[in-house]
């Protein structure tokens, strides 16, 4: 009796959530108000679980990792040294970028506004790639808004946001793509996520277009999300070239197995067609 | 009581899969401890607890990664059931037996959720079988901890209890 009840509620549940799903997927909509309640609760215990942890590795690398400090402060000297020359050689570059800038008559690009997030949590289910921060709307983040590490771009914003609380869907995710720039052929393009072994395949590349191997790629801005001219990756291999089969991987920049702080961009590139507007 | 504990071992397994997430985000680790919940959900208190366990933990891993409600939900709810049924079916004691069961149910619950996502996306996702190895690999070797851990509590406890009960007496000896 027990056992046909169980198989009953089995069939029951089962149904209910293949038709949770067929409703979601011919509405291309999730379910955003009882997502972002999900969201917002358990936020709170990502939040503590999160400060726990960062507590015991902060304890971790500053009582007991103190054996390599010595070498690393040495090596950190010489990386300054190293750096002090660099800036040198950046002053010298900018300098001369800015009298070529006047020259042109260009106006110099003003930087978007930006806010620091810490990354509270990772995937919640192994098959996505998504993580979250502890920023949230009431700090000014909303969908769509693109989120960048130290390196480049790391992903975008997507729903559900809370109040204190977000998700970032990274550009690694299969379901997540950017328009692209490849710079030396200045040709365009999309890179998609999904790859196995965590690059990135570019798309809607002109078959003509000479893309090599070693080549940065930056984003275009044309998507809407990525402010143009961040560093999305270098190009790793090309193979089938000159075939319409062509197949472009890209290395992204960002380490994606070690996300710890990152940047989110607060405000949207226009599009060509919103200049009108 | 018994909805209590599986509740609790669902929320505890989430939780413990986004704290530990944190660190592997992108990399070759992959595990799913929320699974490795509903198993032990599913062997120690049957197929109704394995069945809430899966649907509880499934739909909640649905809410909070943003895809499409159910699918996970569905998958979990299917290998919920199954554990329980395989754990009313069969005498498994031993913590080994049972992790056993922990590499079936990931390697099944992988295969229909990518059975699902290419019935919705109406695209074949692509099976990583490297991800799906360390998945497996690592979910068991969770399920061995947690089954060994809960067989050797109780036992643990009685000694201590028995332990502290024989200095007792010989005091008042």
């Amino acid at each position: 009796m027990t056992d046909r009840r169980t198989l009953a509620l089995l069939v029951t549940v089962c149904l209910g959530q293949v038709l949770l799903i067929s409703a979601q997927v011919q509405s291309r909509e999730g379910l955003p108000l009882i997502q972002v309640a999900a969201f917002d609760v358990f936020a709170r215990v990502q939040r503590v679980t999160g400060g726990v942890t960062d507590g015991i590795n902060s304890v971790w690398t500053q009582y007991f990792g103190l054996r390599g400090v010595a070498r690393e402060n040495a090596a950190l000297r010489q990386q300054l040294l190293d750096l002090g020359a660099e800036l040198q050689r950046q002053r010298a570059v900018a300098a001369q970028t800015r009298s070529l800038e006047d020259l042109l008559g260009l106006q110099p690009q003003i930087p978007d506004p930006t806010i620091a997030a810490r990354v509270i949590a990772g995937n919640v289910s192994p098959g996505t790639l998504t993580v979250a921060i502890d920023r949230g709307a009431a700090d000014g983040v909303t969908p769509d808004m693109a989120v960048l590490s130290g390196k480049g771009v790391v992903g975008r914003v997507i729903a559900p946001v809370s109040q204190h609380a977000a998700m970032v869907q990274l550009l690694i995710d299969r379901n997540a793509a950017a328009a692209v720039v490849f710079e030396r052929s200045q040709s365009g393009g999309i890179v998609f996520g999904g790859e196995s072994d965590g690059t990135l395949l570019a798309e809607f590349v002109p078959v003509l277009a000479d893309v090599q191997p070693g080549e940065q790629v930056t984003t275009s801005g044309q998507d809407g999300i990525f402010p143009p001219g961040l560093t999305v990756g270098t190009v790793e291999s090309v193979s089938g070239a000159g075939s319409p089969n062509r197949q472009i991987r890209v290395r992204p920049v960002s380490d994606f197995s070690h996300i710890d702080m990152v940047l989110v961009v607060l405000a949207r590139p226009a599009l060509p067609g919103d200049a009108g507007s | 009581m018994k909805f209590t504990s599986v509740l609790l071992t669902v929320i505890v397994a989430v939780t413990i899969q986004v704290t530990f997430a944190r660190y592997t985000v992108g990399g070759s680790w992959v595990f799913d401890f929320v699974l490795v919940g509903i198993v032990f959900a599913g062997l120690q208190w049957g197929t109704t607890a394995g069945l809430i366990a899966g649907t509880m933990g499934g739909l909640l891993q649905d809410l909070l990664s943003g895809e499409i409600v159910g699918v996970s939900g569905l998958a979990k709810t299917i290998v919920g059931y199954g554990a329980g049924l395989i754990g009313t079916q069969f005498v498994l004691t031993r913590p080994h037996g049972r992790s056993i069961i922990v590499a079936g149910a990931s390697i099944v619950h992988r295969l229909v959720m990518i059975g699902l996502l290419g019935l919705i996306e109406q695209d074949w996702p692509g099976v990583s079988w490297r991800a799906m190895l360390w998945e497996t690999g690592l979910n068991t070797l969770a399920g061995f901890l947690l089954f060994q851990a809960t067989s050797a509590l109780p036992g643990a406890v009685a000694r201590r209890r028995a332990g502290r009960r024989t200095s007792l007496s010989r005091r008042q000896w």
